[in-house]
This record gives C-alpha cells, sequence and structure tokens, in this order.
C-alpha cells in the first residue's frame, strides 16, 4: 500500500478545485515518482497502520495547470491552498510555486481565518502552473461518545440568538449561503435522522450514513455549478455536493455546519483495502459544531468520521467561500484546467528535516518561484498570525 | 382664465374642494393630509405665495409652461431606464412642474433628525464591520448579520487599526421621508449602499427654475450647488494620497443601469471621469484607471456599483462590472471608495426597528424621527403579531431595498396563507411593515391639478465637519391612484423646494468664489473605452450624413427620368448602394418600374432602425455609443444627437414614405448633421475626444470617397456623365467644379477633386492630410520617438495620392504598361485604411473584459461531456 500505488478513483476534479474542471486522472508532475518516494510512503503507511494513534506525516502536491487557447495579458488569482495549523494538524512547510512568475504575491488572512495567497501575472502568458507543496502532520483527534454528545435541540438554542463571541461564531455557520440554499426538501430529508432529543454526533452520523448510501457518488454526474436541487433531484453527486447537502440538513435544523476542503488519503490507512472517493483532486467534507468540545469534522463522500487521513486545508460557509484556485483573466479565449493532487505518507524524520532555518530555507528556494510563506512573513511581521 | 380664480384661504361648505381650484377639480382626499390644503381647507401659510402665483397663470400659459419643461427635459436627456420592459431604455423622466415647498421650520427639524440618522449608520456600519459589540452586547440579533447577504465578509476588518481607519464607511447617505396623517414625518427606508437620486434633483431644480422662473425668483429657495460642492470636497479630502490633487473617478454599472443618466450626470458636474469596471485595473494593489496616454492612478472611487458586485476575486464571482482586485486595494488603504464596500448592510429593512433602540444605546439620545412601524420576522414574537395581523401589513425581503412591497391586505386569503407559509419557512428573511397612507400634493397632469401621493429622498453627505443635508431633494409622486411610489412602475417626480425666510445667497459648481476648489485631476483622462466609442461616434456620425447625401441624391432623381428608360444618375446611385448592401445586386433592368422598385426596397431598408446597414440603423447606433460617452458631450451635441432621428422617425414605415416627405426630411437631417459637425469643429477642446472623434470621422469619409470613386467604375462603358455628374453632387463639389472648369465633368478633373485635391475637405487627401497630423499628435502620447505604426500606414497612403499622376490612371480592367488602374488604387487605399483602423484599436483602444474565471464550471461541462456522461 504506498501513494504511488493509489487506485485512480475517478474524481471530479471540480469538486472542490474551482481550480478545476480538470479531467480526472491527471497526473501530478514529480510527486510520488521515484522509487524511493514509493517506498518511503509505504514504509511511512505501514508504521502508521501499525498504530492507530500515531500521529501521520504527509507530502501533499497539488498542482493544477491552465492552457489557454490565447494568451492571457494579466490575471488575477485568489488561492486557498496553505493547509491550517490546527490542534490536530501541523504544517511544517508549504511552498506555492507559480510560473511565470507572478508580479504580486500576498497572503492575507481572510474573514475564517484561512490563508488566503492573492497573486498577479502581468507577463502576457498561454499557460499558468500552480504547484502547492505542503509537508502536514495529522494526529487523530480524540472523538467523543455519540450518545455522551447533547441533545441537538440544545445545540440549536444554544447558538440562536447568542451573545457569547465563540458562540457567535457558531452562529454565523447556521445560515443559508451561496451555494446552500435551504430548501424545505433539506429539512425533509434531515428530520428523519433527528427525532426530539437524540444525541447531536448520534444524529450527524446518521444522517452521513444516509446520504452516502442514498446518494451514489458519481464524478460525471455534477459541475461546480450543480445546484443543491439538482443534486437531490438526481441522488447523485460527488464529495462537494454531498458536503453542500449535509451542511444544508444541519442549518436547516438550526445547526452550525461549515465546509471544509482539504484532501484525503487514497487508502485508508485504519481499514486496510479500503479505497477512500476523492482523492485525486481536492476532497471536501463537513464541520459541525459541538460545544464545548470544538468542531468535528464528518466525511458524508466515505461515511467517516475524519481521523488522520484527512488534511484540513481552509473551511467556510461553502465551496465558494474557499475554492483552492481560482482567477479572473483579460483574455484568454477557451481553456483547459488540469489539477493533479497526490497525498502520500512520508516517514516522521521527514517533518523535522523540511524545518531548516529561516536562512537556509531562503537559500534554496528556486527561482523564479515565490514563496508565499515568505511574502506572507514579510507583511505579517513574522509571525504565525494563521494558526487558530 | 386664471388657474386659480380665487385664492381664498378658505373653502365652502367643507366640500373638500377649493373654490379657486373647482374647475381644476383639485380635491384633497379627506381624512389623508395634503401638503398645500389643511383639513380646513385653507391653503398652509408657507403655500399662500406659490399658490398666488399659480392663480395668476391662465390654463394655456400654464400648459405652455409645461410643454416647455417636457421638451428642456427631452433636450437635456433627461432619462430614466425601466427594466424588463424593451420600450424602457432611456425612458424621458417624468417631472410634474409644481414643486413640493418644505416650511424652513419644519425643514430643520428634518435636517437634525437626518444627520442624527446617518451618524447612528455609520457607527452601526463600523461595529459590524469591526468589533461587532453590538452583537455581543445583545443589541443586535446575529441572524441579521451573518445571515444577510449585504454582510461583505472580506470587508470585514478592513480599515480598521491601519492608516485607512480615518476612511469612513458612509460617506453618503439618502433616507426616503414620508408623512402620516397626523402630519408627522416618518422615514420609510435608508439608503446607505450607493444612494441614488441627488443629480435627479439637481436637475429637476434646473428644469423647473426654468419653466416657473418667475415663481423661482420670487421666492427664498434654499439652493443645491452649495451642497454638491461639499460632496465634492468630501470626495476629495478621501484621498490616501495626493491630497491636493487626487484622481476621482465615478464607477458606473453602464448605459443599462436604471439610474445611469444621472451617472454621466454629476460626473459632468463634479468634473469626475465616469468609468466602468472594465476601465479600472489593479496592479500591485494600487487601482489605475486605463487611458490612452497608459495607466493613471486613481485615488478615490465614488461607487454607484452595488458593493457585493465591485470585484470578482474577492466578492461575487459572476460580476462582469467589477475590478479585480479592488478589495485588497481597499485593504491596503492605497485608494478610498465612497461608499465604502459593505455599506449597504443597514439599508435592509431588518434593521428598521432596532435604530430607536440603538440610537439610545450608541448616541445617548432618543431617534429623532420615526420609522415606519416595522416588524422582523426573525424574532418569535414579532413573527407571531405578523402572522396575526398579516391582512394590516406589507410585507419585504428583510435584506433588500430594491423587492417589491406586497400589501398583504390586498392578497386573496388563498395568497395570503401561500405568503405565511413562505415567512414561516425562512422567517429572517421578512419583514413586515405598516401600511402607510402617504400624504399628497397637486399634480400638473397636462390640463389640470390632481392630487398625488408623495415621498421625498432626501440626501446626506459626511464630510469631515460632519453630516450636511442637501436643502431640499428628490420628491417622488405615485402613479395616479396608487399610494406607493416607485419610478419603476410609472411614478413621476417633482422638485423639492425647502422655503427659508431671508434670501438665499447663489452657489455654484462653475463660479465657486466661497471657496476656491481644489481641481480634480482625472476630469481630463480619457479612459481607453471612451476613447473607442469617441472614435466611433465619430465614424456613425460621418456615415450618417454620407448615407443621407446619397439618400438624397437617389430620392431627388425618381422623378426626373426620361419616359420609359430609367434615369442614368439614379442607376449609378442605385449600383452604389448595391454595392454598399443597401438593396440587392441583381437587377439587369433599368427601366423606371424597376427603378421605383429598388428605390422603395432602398427606403424599406434605411428606414428601418433596427438594420444593421441603412440611415435610420446607424443614427440608432451613433445615439447608443453617444449614451456610452454622454458625460463627454456638450448639451448642445446632446440636444443635436437626440434630435437627429426626430424627422426620419415621423416619416414612418419606408413602405408608404411619400418620396416628397422623405426629401424634406433628409434636407433637415443633413442640416442637423452639419450643426453637429460644426459643434465638434468650433466647440470641442482640442483634447484627445476630439481628436479620436475626428479621426473617426476622417476614416469614414475618406473610405465614402472611394465607394464615390468606384461608382466611375460601375457605369457602362462611354456613359460616364451620370456617374460624375452624382460624384460631384454627392461630394458637395458642384460649384468648385463649375467655378474650375466651366465645361461638363470629366474624368481626371472629377478625379482630382475627389482624390488628390487636398484643398477640398470632401478630397481623399484632404482626410489622409488630417489624419496625418492626428496621428503626429497622438505619437507625443507614445513613450518612444519613433514613427508610429498608424503613422506609418497613414504616411504611406498620403504619399501614394500626393505623387498619383492623374494622367495615367484609367478606368480600364486592361491597364497598359505605364498606367494605374483605379480599381487598384482604390484595393490599395481601402485596405490601407482598413489596416489603420485596426492599429488605432490595438494601440489605444484594447480594453478587453478580464474575463471572470471562477465558472470554470463551463469548462466542466465540456469535460462532462466529452466523457459522453
Amino acid at each position: 500500500m504506498s501513494g504511488a500505488d493509489e487506485k485512480k478513483t475517478p474524481t471530479r476534479a471540480a469538486a472542490s478545485a474551482t481550480a478545476t474542471g480538470a479531467p480526472p486522472g491527471a497526473a501530478p508532475s514529480d510527486a510520488a515518482a521515484s522509487d524511493a518516494a514509493t517506498s518511503d510512503a509505504a514504509r511511512a503507511a505501514a508504521a502508521a497502520a501499525a498504530d492507530p494513534r500515531a500521529a501521520v506525516t504527509y507530502r501533499v502536491t497539488h498542482e493544477t495547470r491552465y492552457d489557454y487557447s490565447q494568451p492571457v495579458t494579466i490575471s488575477h488569482h485568489l488561492a486557498h491552498l496553505r493547509p491550517r495549523n490546527l490542534a490536530t494538524q501541523q504544517v511544517h512547510r508549504h511552498r506555492l510555486s507559480v510560473t511565470p512568475r507572478p508580479s504580486t504575491m500576498t497572503e492575507r488572512r481572510d474573514y475564517f481565518g484561512n490563508a488566503a495567497c492573492y497573486f498577479t501575472l502581468e507577463e502576457t502568458h498561454d499557460e499558468l502552473r500552480a504547484v502547492a507543496d505542503s509537508l502536514v502532520t495529522v494526529a487523530p483527534p480524540r472523538l467523543p461518545d455519540p450518545d455522551g454528545t447533547p441533545p441537538w435541540e440544545s445545540v440549536r438554542d444554544m447558538v440562536r440568538d447568542t451573545r457569547r463571541r465563540d458562540l457567535l461564531d457558531a452562529c454565523q455557520y447556521t445560515f443559508a449561503s451561496p451555494n446552500v440554499p435551504l430548501p424545505a426538501e433539506v429539512r425533509d430529508l434531515a428530520a428523519e435522522s433527528f427525532p426530539p432529543d437524540r444525541p447531536l454526533l448520534e444524529a450527524v452520523l446518521d444522517l452521513t450514513a444516509r446520504i452516502h448510501a442514498d446518494f451514489s457518488y458519481d464524478p460525471a454526474a455534477t459541475t461546480v455549478a450543480t445546484p443543491l436541487a439538482e443534486v437531490l433531484a438526481e441522488r447523485r453527486g460527488v464529495c462537494q455536493d454531498f458536503a453542500h447537502l449535509q451542511i444544508a440538513c444541519l442549518r436547516a435544523l438550526g445547526l452550525p455546519a461549515r465546509y471544509v476542503s482539504g484532501y484525503v488519503l487514497s487508502r485508508s490507512l485504519d481499514e486496510i483495502d479500503r479505497v477512500l472517493e476523492g482523492a485525486d483532486a481536492s476532497h471536501a467534507w463537513v464541520s459541525v459544531y459541538l460545544p464545548d468540545g470544538g468542531w468535528i469534522d464528518v466525511d458524508p463522500t466515505n461515511d467517516k468520521l475524519p481521523t488522520r487521513e484527512h488534511v484540513t486545508v481552509a473551511w467556510g460557509r461553502d465551496f465558494s467561500d474557499v475554492s483552492p484556485l481560482k482567477g479572473v483573466m483579460m483574455g484568454g479565449g477557451a481553456h483547459t484546467v488540469s489539477v493533479g493532487v497526490t497525498v502520500a505518507p512520508v516517514p516522521a524524520d521527514a517533518a523535522e528535516a523540511a524545518a531548516p532555518p529561516a536562512h537556509q530555507r531562503r537559500a534554496e528556494r528556486p527561482e523564479p518561484t515565490l514563496q508565499a510563506e515568505q511574502q506572507q512573513q514579510q507583511r505579517m511581521g513574522g509571525a504565525d498570525p494563521l494558526s487558530p | 382664465m386664471p388657474l386659480l380664480e380665487n385664492t381664498g384661504r378658505r373653502m365652502r361648505g367643507g366640500q373638500g374642494m377649493l373654490p379657486g381650484f373647482s374647475h381644476l377639480a383639485y380635491a384633497p382626499s379627506r381624512g389623508g393630509f395634503d401638503e398645500m390644503t389643511g383639513a380646513d381647507g385653507a391653503l398652509r401659510p408657507h403655500w399662500r405665495d406659490f399658490a398666488e402665483n399659480l392663480s395668476d397663470l391662465s390654463r394655456p400659459e400654464m400648459r405652455a409652461r409645461w410643454d416647455r419643461g417636457q421638451r428642456l427635459i427631452r433636450d437635456n436627456g433627461v432619462t430614466y431606464n425601466v427594466y424588463g420592459d424593451p420600450e424602457g431604455m432611456d425612458r424621458p423622466w417624468q417631472l410634474d412642474p409644481l414643486p413640493l415647498l418644505m416650511d424652513g421650520k419644519e425643514w430643520a427639524g428634518i435636517e437634525a433628525a437626518l444627520k442624527q440618522r446617518a451618524t447612528l449608520l455609520t457607527l452601526i456600519l463600523a461595529d459590524l464591520y469591526g468589533p461587532q459589540r453590538l452583537l455581543t452586547d445583545g443589541k443586535l440579533p446575529p441572524a441579521l448579520v451573518f445571515g444577510n447577504p449585504g454582510f461583505l465578509r472580506p470587508l470585514h476588518g478592513a480599515g480598521v487599526g491601519s492608516g485607512a481607519s480615518a476612511v469612513r464607511p458612509l460617506q453618503f447617505y439618502a433616507a426616503d421621508l414620508a408623512r402620516s396623517p397626523d402630519g408627522g414625518w416618518w422615514v420609510l427606508g435608508d439608503r446607505t449602499e450607493a444612494p441614488s437620486g441627488a443629480g435627479y434633483a439637481l436637475e429637476n431644480r434646473i428644469i423647473v427654475s426654468r419653466v416657473l422662473p418667475d415663481f423661482y425668483r420670487g421666492t427664498n429657495v434654499h439652493r443645491l450647488a452649495g451642497w454638491f460642492l461639499k460632496a465634492r470636497d468630501a470626495l476629495i479630502g478621501m484621498a490616501p494620497r495626493n491630497p491636493d490633487n487626487p484622481r476621482v473617478v465615478l464607477l458606473t454599472p453602464g448605459p443599462y443601469n436604471e439610474t445611469y443618466f444621472e451617472h454621466a450626470y454629476l460626473a459632468r458636474y463634479m468634473g469626475l471621469t465616469l468609468v466602468e469596471g472594465e476601465d479600472l485595473t489593479v496592479r500591485e494593489n494600487r487601482v489605475y484607471l486605463k487611458t490612452m496616454e497608459g495607466l493613471k492612478p486613481v485615488d478615490v472611487i465614488l461607487r454607484r456599483t452595488d458593493g457585493g458586485f465591485c470585484d470578482p476575486l474577492d466578492l461575487r464571482g459572476d460580476s462582469t462590472l467589477g475590478v479585480p482586485g479592488l478589495v485588497g486595494a481597499v485593504q491596503a488603504g492605497t485608494v478610498a471608495v465612497a461608499n465604502g464596500l459593505g455599506s449597504g448592510l443597514v439599508e435592509s429593512p431588518a434593521f428598521m426597528p432596532f435604530l430607536p433602540g440603538l440610537c439610545r444605546h450608541l448616541l445617548g439620545e432618543p431617534l429623532k424621527l420615526p420609522g415606519v412601524a416595522s416588524w422582523w420576522c426573525g424574532q418569535e414574537r414579532e413573527l407571531a403579531y405578523v402572522l396575526e395581523n398579516l391582512h394590516r401589513l406589507a410585507i419585504r425581503p428583510a435584506f433588500s431595498v430594491q423587492a417589491p412591497v406586497v400589501n398583504a391586505g390586498r392578497l386573496s386569503k388563498a395568497e395570503r396563507a401561500k405568503l405565511a407559509d413562505r415567512i414561516k419557512a425562512d422567517p429572517i428573511r421578512w419583514v413586515a411593515q405598516e401600511s402607510v397612507t402617504l400624504s399628497t400634493a397637486p399634480a400638473w397632469t397636462g390640463d389640470r391639478l390632481e392630487t398625488r401621493a408623495v415621498t421625498v429622498r432626501a440626501h446626506v453627505v459626511l464630510t469631515r465637519n460632519g453630516p450636511e443635508v442637501l436643502p431640499g431633494g428628490l420628491t417622488r409622486t405615485a402613479a395616479p391612484g396608487s399610494l406607493s411610489v416607485s419610478m419603476q412602475e410609472g411614478g413621476g417626480s417633482k422638485d423639492t423646494w425647502v422655503l427659508s425666510d431671508e434670501p438665499v445667497p447663489a452657489v455654484s459648481l462653475l463660479s465657486s468664489r466661497a471657496a476656491p476648489a481644489k481641481t480634480v485631476r482625472g476630469s481630463r483622462d480619457l479612459p481607453s473605452r471612451v476613447a473607442d466609442n469617441t472614435f466611433w461616434l465619430g465614424r456613425y456620425l460621418e456615415r450618417c450624413e454620407d448615407t443621407t447625401r446619397l439618400l438624397r441624391a437617389a430620392i431627388s432623381r425618381t422623378a426626373e427620368g426620361a419616359a420609359g428608360g430609367g434615369d442614368p444618375e439614379l442607376e449609378t446611385v442605385l449600383g452604389l448602394f448595391a454595392v454598399m448592401g443597401h438593396i440587392g445586386l441583381d437587377d439587369p433592368r433599368a427601366d423606371h418600374e424597376a427603378q421605383d422598385e429598388r428605390v422603395r426596397e432602398l427606403l424599406i431598408r434605411n428606414m428601418d432602425d433596427a438594420a444593421f446597414i441603412g440611415l435610420r440603423g446607424t443614427i440608432h447606433n451613433m445615439q447608443r455609443t453617444a449614451t456610452i460617452v454622454r458625460d463627454r458631450l456638450s448639451l448642445d451635441t446632446w440636444r443635436g444627437i437626440n434630435r437627429l432621428d426626430d424627422r426620419l422617425l415621423a416619416l414612418g414605415p419606408g413602405e408608404n414614405v411619400d418620396p416628397d416627405d422623405a426629401l424634406a426630411a433628409l434636407n433637415e437631417t443633413i442640416m442637423l448633421l452639419s450643426a453637429l459637425s460644426g459643434l465638434a469643429s468650433e466647440n470641442m477642446t482640442r483634447g484627445p475626444g476630439w481628436r479620436f472623434m475626428d479621426i473617426g470621422r476622417r476614416l469614414e469619409r475618406a473610405l465614402h470617397a472611394l465607394d464615390l470613386a468606384s461608382t466611375l467604375l460601375l457605369a457602362p462603358d462611354g456613359e460616364l456623365g451620370p456617374a460624375l455628374d452624382l460624384v460631384l453632387d454627392v461630394s458637395d463639389s458642384i460649384m468648385t467644379y463649375r467655378a474650375r472648369y466651366l465645361a461638363a465633368p470629366q474624368v481626371m478633373p472629377v478625379a482630382d477633386l475627389l482624390l488628390s485635391d487636398e484643398s477640398n475637405p470632401r478630397s481623399l487627401g484632404f482626410q489622409l492630410a488630417r489624419l496625418m497630423e492626428h496621428c503626429d499628435a497622438l505619437s507625443a502620447y507614445r513613450p518612444d520617438r519613433m514613427f508610429t505604426p498608424e503613422q506609418r500606414i497613414i504616411m504611406s497612403l498620403l504619399t501614394g495620392v500626393r505623387t498619383l499622376d492623374l494622367s495615367v490612371l484609367t478606368l480600364e480592367d486592361d491597364a497598359a504598361p505605364g498606367e494605374v488602374r483605379l480599381g487598384d488604387l482604390i484595393g490599395t487605399m481601402r485596405s490601407g485604411l482598413w489596416d489603420f483602423s485596426e492599429t488605432l484599436t490595438r494601440q489605444y483602444f484594447v480594453h478587453a473584459a478580464e474575463v471572470s474565471e471562477p465558472p470554470s464550471a463551463f469548462v466542466e461541462l465540456l469535460a462532462t461531456k466529452e466523457r459522453g456522461a
């Protein structure tokens, strides 16, 4: 079992990469290409499988390539590609390389606390390549006992009309958002899993399982623009659609639910031989607010509580807040986009090796790559304002 | 007959009708509040002088004044676009000549209340886009903000704590005011996104003061110009850099916006550059205006585009009206935007019921002017009340001021139940308001006075020295019989006169002796898009003139043909029209009957304003282009352009046009076109705007000269006479020719006059020489001193014409050695001119829209299809 060995599940790249629209199976250029990397990944995966409580370190490569039929004279882009630092997730290294070289590249923290990288290309180009390369360690979270979570209505009532700042943060994820309308159908769909007084997490897991069972995963079924109503009618979709659907169900009940954009390992570490959907491109799942316990993630596409096989990049109300890469360009004509993502476990010591002193890092940076990280540090005075 | 026979202060017997108004049927409805007359029928004190003046006017005189007002509106091009109505573009502005009079003391109270409200809304915005203490203090329910699409998250925290912290989120505020039956004023709604109406108020004032000059002079009416001066200074004062000479632009969504007239009008009046999103570009977090001289930094943006549409990268990805990267520039503090992006949040009707509490909380005082009673359904008690009293309430979306208000009382029971279900399904999105009875005022309907319900839109600008209220405003009147007011639904407008006890000083932006105005850089900037449209305006104007002259030549010859055979000159001009694509090519007959048919075909084509080729179609295109650059055209030019189509339109469809009528109309059209070209040559500053317009004109006329020359090739062998006559006639050169040659036209002299003679303003050579001058002038804008590509093209063409030896010119297809075929010459010149046009476009006009990428869904759709799914 290894990163290079992963099954190429037919995934709609666009599922969460706006980037996107990429035809599936676009192979990333360099990641996991060499035998050495393959065997490293295999060893690391084997080590992780042996101890379910162990943290796992991944090298994630996310390549997006635009080919334009007409030259683009200027383009502005916004990327959500840097994984977040969390209690259960540590980012050792992140680099975004863009070719041709952007004239400006700045990273800001967006409203939701994600790293948002803005870059502009002012030289005429007919091809754009953006490669995000991250080294991340993910530790399994302590999962609460679903039976022990509070009744769902109490959570609903707690966040509604709250004045508490922490609850206000949760409260803002209870409303309709651009990709998540709240039609009557979703309320009906959700109701079955939410009888009175049912513990919140138990109900959420039931809903997750039902979505997984009743909706089929079909990369050909939808596009980035597919509205929720169509997903409901067709009963099929991809990770982005299932995430939006479950979010809609939860919000229709007044429960805070946010959209998480990230990556998933293609083959489960915990359940040998299980293939996880959504691995070829960026993945999307859902996070539900549990009082005191904070947010807990659920993955309706794989009917799974994410433990250490999911790498969190960004969260927001829905896809529109956190699309991995979007852009506005002058010229360009028709264009094609290809996206490739590789998530490969690496030996734990790789993480330590990945954090050399700053001056070395600068020295080894190949031109014409611009390091978003450095830009960000220059702007933000070297602090890490992005860790929550 | 005087309009008011009696200015009697009291009416008899309480019949609801003033004696003096009886024949005019001015009957204020009983029980309501009439602005002019009290419940006892007496004129209100502040209306007395006005009513007395009115009573001196006879009905025909009033009618004449009203007509003058209509003409001024038309001439000034005051329009309002109605959405979803194909005839709605540029609908003439509806203005009633009788102003609404406001008592000065009463206005002082309103003024203080509006200042308070503007200050309050500023504080609320600053908090919600900052620390949000109003939420943690429980003063506002979170749904009002987080469930509100008007809350633009990327703007949260922008401008807080940095150098931009001095920037207020609100610079312009407007409120819709109405009077309740008990005589008090209340606020119907707030406007904080991009308030419209101040420009219309000013235009109304300009027109009404000319329709009723005697009234206006004899009354102490507060002037409006001073407020606009303050507004301009406030904008200048916002500039984060270049405080002495900032570049201020007015960002408009474009000519299809309902209030585009106002955008162009205010830009002209305040000396700002009118720009659309695609005229601006962001480089390194700085906003620039794309001009033909290169990129110019922009310091302040007065925004009339909704905030959500202003940046497709950070805000609505589907917007084509925005400037990608604008939010980043705002966050970096390099540009000031008025109103600040996101300011629309607090105009949501859902805020109304919370304002009294917020006013006490934030300002420590009660709200001075009540809002119309409102209930936001996002709260349980309010929701219950609304559902119980639905039949008495007006329902509107909680987060949109644009959406129409539904009067639930007028719905059927079933409809009301359906509405209740919609409210219950998503209560936070609904607001209920008390149905209000508006006060009424007299309006002149063309032959009599009628009552109309009125509301007043009042405007505030927030300056460094505090809020300033426009002493006047836009009074809007309801459609007859209606009590709700909407310009979209056929309402009208009035000027608003705030009366003073003392004489008021006059202020004008043009003679601002009061305060030496700072110059606003940028009013002279020519955005590339505008340069492009100005160029096309020149081309279309010339094309109109050329086509009109040719049409006149054709129609004036319809009756001249010898019996039996058709007129040979007519045949020539019809041949040319056929080449130009106006009529079919193949009709070998040249008799009368065939000619009549073809002239008819020609008229039908040219009277069809939807045809791309043809006179009225060209006029239509020309007017559309002129609309885009309206803020750069003088009023006279605009009037001329507006009227150009009138005579032709009056002819009706081409099928039934009488040739004599057509001839008269064409003659008048030529006069108007000549007036327009005279205005351009005598009244336009020789800036780049004029230059591009003239380049367009010269280019088009040069092409036309080549068309005319080609008629010599159409003529049958040995029958050149008619063609030569026609060429001289159409190019207005008969007099010149006769003075020079005193003989029947010959090929060589005519070719000289048409092609080479640079003293003839209709010749090809003349046009090329002018184009050369323009190219030389434009090259000064370019960084290097080499000849520009367009200079090289024109130089080559001009040299070709100047070195042409006419004696070797031949009309024959098979030229002898050393001869130059006319056909070849025309072909070379024509393709050279096309090259020139394309080069010019590349050099100066390229402004391809920045295409929004995010819906790469489209790419995905294609990919999906390719997979055959």
